[in-house]
């Protein structure tokens, strides 16, 4: 309990800036998306083992909130895939890269270039959830 | 001025070789999992899937075979990924292990239920 309240309390005040932030979301994105795989993996395996409830379960992810969820996910995913490539990058073929200076500059352009891919996808999944659920 | 570098060769061991790993199953990863959410999140959409959906995608073995890539890669990328971030939280070697078993039996028993999903396919309800 302590290294989590000091791990918050650090978060909160260490002035990391750009590298520190980018630190945060990959943890979040990859978490947030490895919770969500590991039920998916769950509700895909009722179709071959309880078929009867894989329909309730996919009306579950047809709800607002999961809709609403899934358009989050879907930036973890890009934001995750993004980020991760920038590091693998970097240890792998240019750790000369890891300076302050760079690091800043990309984890802005990675985080950028993210949201960029994001929009269009976000925009088709808002559509269908107003589609669909609101009766736009 | 040159840059003096000296190659060092470091016995393989459990964390480099994790290491390494998420990096490359992080590259593979992009393309499988940016591609399978495109498709199913986006273009056909949670409204749109359903026991037939799955059905008829799985009739083609190929996208079995993605899937049971995916399933591989992006679970255990994933599971390591948690392994890591908790060991900044967890202390001492025999906590760290514990933790690790832990993981590794939660790893494996989702792997295998989903990995037998995707052989045995869709059972259509009477």
């Amino acid at each position: 309990m302590d290294t989590l309240q000091t791990n918050v309390a650090g978060l909160a005040t260490y002035r990391g800036r750009e590298g520190q932030i980018s630190f945060i979301l990959h943890r979040l994105t990859g978490l947030g998306t490895l919770l969500f795989l590991s039920l998916h993996i769950l509700d895909t395996a009722t179709v071959y083992f309880i078929p009867s409830l894989y329909e309730h379960a996919i009306d579950l992810y047809r709800s607002t909130p999961f809709m609403l969820g899934e358009i989050i996910l879907v930036f973890s995913v890009i934001y995750h895939g993004a980020n991760g490539l920038r590091i693998a990058y970097f240890d792998l073929y240019r750790p000369d890269l890891w300076n302050i200076e760079t690091n800043r500059k990309s984890a802005i352009w990675t985080l950028g270039i993210s949201i960029v891919l994001w929009i269009p996808a976000a925009f088709l999944m808002m559509r269908a959830l107003l589609i669909h659920n609101f009766g736009l | 001025m040159t840059a003096q570098t000296e190659r060092v060769s470091v016995p393989p061991r459990l964390d480099i070789t994790a290491w390494k790993w998420m990096r490359y199953s992080g590259i593979l990863l992009i393309p499988l999992a940016w591609i399978h959410v495109a498709i199913n999140d986006v273009i056909v959409g949670v409204h749109a899937i359903d026991l037939n959906y799955v059905q008829m995608r799985w009739a083609f073995i190929g996208w079995r075979i993605y899937d049971f890539a995916l399933l591989a890669f992006a679970f255990a990328h994933g599971v390591n990924g948690l392994r890591q971030v908790l060991n900044d939280y967890v202390r001492g070697e025999s906590n760290r292990r514990r933790l690790a078993w832990l993981l590794f039996v939660f790893w494996l028993v989702l792997s295998i239920i989903g990995a037998a999903a995707i052989v045995g396919g869709v059972r259509m309800p009477e």
